[in-house]
């Protein structure tokens, strides 16, 4: 007989995202003074590669993976698009006020974490561990949403399709799913597709009858 | 006019309580150390002075005498702590006042703190080493046990993830007992570990309870030849705890043994018997703490002030030679350029050193995948 026990895992994996700190690509936008320095400093002994960047740039690198930015009230007319792309890099926000003109630009930073001033090395590796797994998870929610989205849609779309086609076929809504399915086969496209097509079709060939009150794009 | 007033420092090592016999060795290396420098003139003519006080292996003990030295005895530089949770008891103190912390112990690494130099072993200079040596000898399929704290907890993460580097590799259990433990309730263990049959044992088993797991593994008829114990925190101050013959073929990996054949370990080791006789057991922490406070003193004659902004940039980058080979404190991340060694326990209770690194291995304090064949943790065979 064969022993179909998994081994234990009494042990604990480490984490992805403790895994990748030494492949980080970091820039830290920040002025060259002592917290600038600190961060700079302690982001290097946990072996992230570090860029510094200051006066503030308005684009960033495809390459950097986290951004720390002092966000200050200098910075409020800057182009900071960057941080909103789809693509965008974990951000950071390193403070110096609370205010609530700071936290706002925090927030439209879509910031994943904050570190207060005056930087400590302490609590810097927790912060960008945190940050860094909440984006990777609100990226890969967002993604999922539109999968979804775009499957709801298809699924409207089929339904549709089928109405047409049982209205003017008479066919029953089994018969209308398999002609639909028979031609996503034979065109080695999906259902969503032809079911699409078919709604965009009878609605261009409604057009062409008398009753007309809707233009097609 | 030339300042002839005693140089004041704190010396906080356990003399009582669970981690009392390493702490007592650690005492010994920082006295001996300053009996060395005031013979030979103290620091630019003035005298090194301790004010040394027993924190009983307690954390809260630790950080109440830490604010004492630094408010009531007037001192700039403590050197002292062995567990993690002494150091983290203490840190917050130093950073406060803004004074300097001299650490000889090793411990788990990720941390870093501009007030405290750390001079014993990183992960990167004594686990990698471990697992390598005791993977390639005995095989992959480890059994961990360690003390009931943050630093087994990390040390085990470590070994486990670069055990399973090997093929056929397979962690068996991980088993955390009290710091107080005794033969009891090793003795459970060892059930387990005849039932598992493991390649070897990696233990991180701290203070007096680890005479208690040899005594356990004895009692159980294990043979060393074929299931040893590998450590990083049975020195010969725990091995002097049990009785001859005990941890008789067993592994520690340190950078540190006795055994050490320089002429600056003998020269050191003769002036410690001079000094102390029989009584101190000398061991990777005792050499830590020795020379931690050579170099803190070598800093101070050329700031010719311990206030941390003085002295610190003399402390950093600074080297001395140590019993261990020429040490390097590390001007970027504070720790201890170190030499890597794996010890088999002889019947002498003294370590025969099988591997050696022939260079210092930088401190790499916040590396988390550690990788076995790591060319730097590379060590030469002295014995097989």
């Amino acid at each position: 007989m064969v022993d179909r026990v998994e081994p234990q895992r009494v042990v604990r994996a480490t984490p992805q995202q403790l895994k990748e700190l030494r492949t980080l690509t970091v820039a830290v936008i920040h002025p060259d003074d002592s917290d600038g320095r600190q961060l700079t400093q302690q982001l290097q002994r946990i072996g992230c590669k570090v860029q510094a960047f200051w006066p503030p740039v308005q684009s960033i690198g495809k390459e950097m993976d986290v951004v720390f930015l002092a966000v200050r009230p200098e910075i409020i007319n800057l182009n900071m698009d960057w941080a909103q792309a789809d693509d965008a890099p974990t951000v950071i926000a390193v403070v110096n006020y609370e205010n609530p003109t700071i936290v706002e630009l925090v927030l439209g930073l879509e910031a994943k974490a904050v570190l207060p001033s005056p930087v400590r090395s302490f609590g810097l590796l927790s912060t960008l561990v945190l940050a860094r797994e909440s984006h990777k998870v609100n990226r890969a929610l967002a993604r999922r949403l539109k999968k979804v989205e775009a499957k709801l849609l298809g699924v409207r779309h089929i339904a549709d399709a089928k109405a047409v086609l049982m209205k003017t076929h008479q066919v029953s809504e089994t018969e209308a799913y398999d002609v639909i399915r028979d031609q996503a086969m034979a065109k080695r496209t999906t259902t969503e597709e032809v079911a699409r097509a078919i709604v965009e079709a009878h609605e261009l060939l409604s057009l062409s009858l008398p009753s007309r009150h809707s233009r097609a794009e | 006019m030339v300042d002839r007033d005693p140089v004041r420092v704190g010396v906080l090592f356990s003399a009582t309580g669970v981690t009392s016999t390493i702490g007592l060795s650690q005492l010994h290396g920082a006295l001996l150390a300053i009996d060395e420098i005031n013979e030979a003139g103290g620091i630019n003519g003035r005298e090194l002075v301790p004010v040394q006080y027993d924190p009983q292996s307690n954390p809260q003990r630790y950080a109440q005498l830490a604010e004492q030295l630094i408010v009531q005895d007037k001192v700039n530089v403590i050197f002292g702590c062995y567990m993690s949770s002494s150091r983290k008891a203490v840190i917050p103190v130093i950073e406060k006042w803004n004074r300097l912390l001299f650490y000889p112990t090793l411990y788990e690494g990720f941390e870093y703190s501009a007030n405290v130099i750390y001079t014993g072993a990183a992960p990167n200079q004594n686990s990698v080493q471990l697992a390598e040596f005791m993977t390639a000898n005995f095989g992959a399929r480890v059994y961990l046990i360690g003390s009931d704290y943050i630093y087994p907890y990390e040390s085990n993460r470590i070994m486990g993830e670069l055990v399973m580097q090997r093929q056929g590799s397979e962690k068996l259990a991980e088993r955390y007992v009290a710091l107080d433990a005794t033969e009891k309730d090793f003795a459970e263990i060892m059930v387990d570990v005849r039932n598992k049959r493991p390649d070897f044992i990696f233990s991180t088993v701290v203070g007096d309870s680890t005479a208690a797991l040899y005594r356990a593994y004895a009692d159980a008829g294990f043979d060393p030849k074929v299931l040893p114990i590998g450590s990083l925190t049975t020195s010969e101050a725990e091995i002097s705890q049990m009785e001859k013959g005990l941890a008789t073929g067993h592994y520690t990996s340190a950078p540190y043994f006795q055994s050490i054949d320089s002429a600056a370990n003998q020269r050191c080791l003769q002036s410690l018997r001079r000094r102390m006789g029989e009584s101190c057991v000398p061991n990777l922490c005792w050499e830590a703490s020795y020379f931690q406070m050579h170099i803190f003193a070598n800093a101070m004659r050329q700031s010719h002030s311990d206030e941390i902004a003085d002295l610190l940039p003399e402390v950093l980058g600074s080297e001395f030679d140590a019993p261990q080979g020429r040490v390097r404190i590390d001007p970027t991340n504070h720790h201890t350029c170190l030499y890597p060694r794996i010890g088999r326990v002889n019947a002498e209770s003294q370590f025969t050193i099988v591997r050696q690194a022939r260079r210092s291995v930088f401190p790499d304090p916040y590396l988390v995948t550690h990788s076995l064949g790591d060319w730097a943790a590379r060590l030469d065979t002295l014995e097989s």
